[in-house]
């Protein structure tokens, strides 16, 4: 069931991304390189609809909430990293697996090095240098509370900063979300994708689906992610077994690679300078450094750990998008 | 296919995002008002976003043609 379920999370996630063209690289960048906010709305309407999602079914029982911890130095750093990452590889850690579903090689060399140096840096023999560059991560402990939370100690969050009911915090941050998504101006993009808003809707579907199921079946009490995943299935070399965000991660590949082939999208794309391989890959290695040094990437912090409301998301999350925006500059915005 | 005069054109076919997008963008600053750009792309995405940006910046969008499979052309007027 662990495999059945991830996997199953991971085509639906796959086909949405697809046919959302739902990439966080580009709804960044877009955001400042071209005035363009038609994805960044989408990411946000997701997180706003998720902050409720996932506090129901906490509050109801179905999933147990485990914020990530608060590492500071970590969160700044790895962002960063992973923020230049993302633009070099030409995508965010969604972005280069749902696109190598589509058949664009550079993604394939952007996950193929993401994913070894991600393994690298959460097994491997840069785990030591990751943990020291991380610095110290806080944590509370809500063993004694009755709460929507994992008994024991987890990561900060804007409820247990100001010790308040859960619901208070999640209702305001989502009631200021909604505000400025459907309180502003939407760029418009035409083409036979979902629009934003649907893709919103269908993310957070998957994003419900996929933590119960982690939670019920995976015995993961966390929702969507990718690093972890791509090491779980460098992993199952080794004769490892496969996790349940790893088999995620290769639904995300096989529903991608369905959708674009149903839409007729599928190509394999080569670009004509070799050089953006290398590109691409040290994007990759980047990213698979920066993710786990963040202590995640743009889904397991930006569009999971965000709607917890977890101080540690939502600082890494400031610095993809600062990270993102330098690079972006660096390489396209001059001149 | 449309019958309009080409000045220019930029196969951007197989390259990362967002290079299709910039590389329109700079090419169009490099061009006289009424000259026409041709911009060949396989990526779903830059067809649906580089026609809304150049229309945002004033240029006209003549056409978006199928070319191939995951191919098109798009020709844009210099404003």
């Amino acid at each position: 069931m662990e495999v059945l379920t991830g996997i199953i999370t991971g085509i639906f996630f796959g086909i949405v991304l697809q046919r959302g063209r739902l990439c966080f690289n580009s709804a960044i960048r877009d955001l400042r390189l071209f005035k363009d906010n038609y994805l960044w709305k989408a990411v946000m309407l997701a997180i706003a609809l998720e902050i409720i999602g996932f506090q129901f079914m906490a509050s109801v029982g179905w999933i147990a909430l485990r914020p990530k911890p608060f590492a500071p130095i970590g969160n700044i750093l790895g962002g960063l990293i992973f923020g230049f990452g993302m633009v070099l590889a030409g995508g965010c850690a969604s972005g280069v697996t749902y696109r190598s579903g589509e058949g664009m090689t550079t993604a394939w060399m952007a996950a193929i090095f993401y994913g070894l140096f991600a393994t690298a840096s959460k097994h491997g023999f840069l785990k030591p240098i990751i943990k020291w560059l991380q610095g110290p991560a806080y944590k509370v402990d809500v063993s004694s509370e009755n709460s929507v939370y994992i008994k024991g100690k987890i990561g900060p969050t804007l409820a247990t900063i100001f010790h308040m009911n859960p619901w208070i915090p999640a209702i305001i941050v989502t009631a200021l979300l909604l505000w400025y998504v459907f309180g502003t101006k939407t760029s418009e993009r035409g083409g036979k994708g979902f629009n934003w808003y649907t893709t919103a809707i269908l993310v957070t579907f998957v994003a419900m689906f996929g933590y119960w199921t982690s939670y019920r079946f995976g015995h993961r009490p966390y929702g969507l992610g990718i690093t972890g995943g791509w090491a779980s299935v460098y992993s199952t070399f080794n004769g490892g077994e496969l996790n349940w965000e790893g088999a995620e991660v290769l639904g995300i590949i096989i529903g991608a690679l369905i959708a674009s082939l149903a839409a007729k999208e599928f190509k394999l794309r080569m670009p004509r300078k070799a050089s953006t391989y290398a590109q691409v890959a040290l994007g990759g290695i980047f990213m698979g450094i920066g993710a786990p040094l963040a202590g995640g990437c743009n889904i397991g912090h930006f569009l999971t750990g965000v709607p917890h409301l977890a101080l540690g998301s939502i600082l890494a999350s400031v610095f993809f998008v600062l990270g993102n925006w330098t690079m972006a500059y660096w390489l396209y915005g001059r001149r | 296919m449309s019958e309009v005069k080409v000045d220019k054109t930029l196969d951007v076919r197989g390259e990362v995002c967002p290079v299709p997008d910039v590389e329109t963008r700079r090419a169009l600053k490099d061009m006289k008002p009424g000259e026409v750009l041709e911009v060949l792309i396989d990526y779903p995405l830059s067809k649906e976003r580089i026609p809304a940006n150049v229309q945002k910046d004033g240029n006209e969008v003549i056409a978006i043609e199928e070319i191939g499979p995951s191919e098109w052309r798009i020709l844009i007027r210099k404003k």
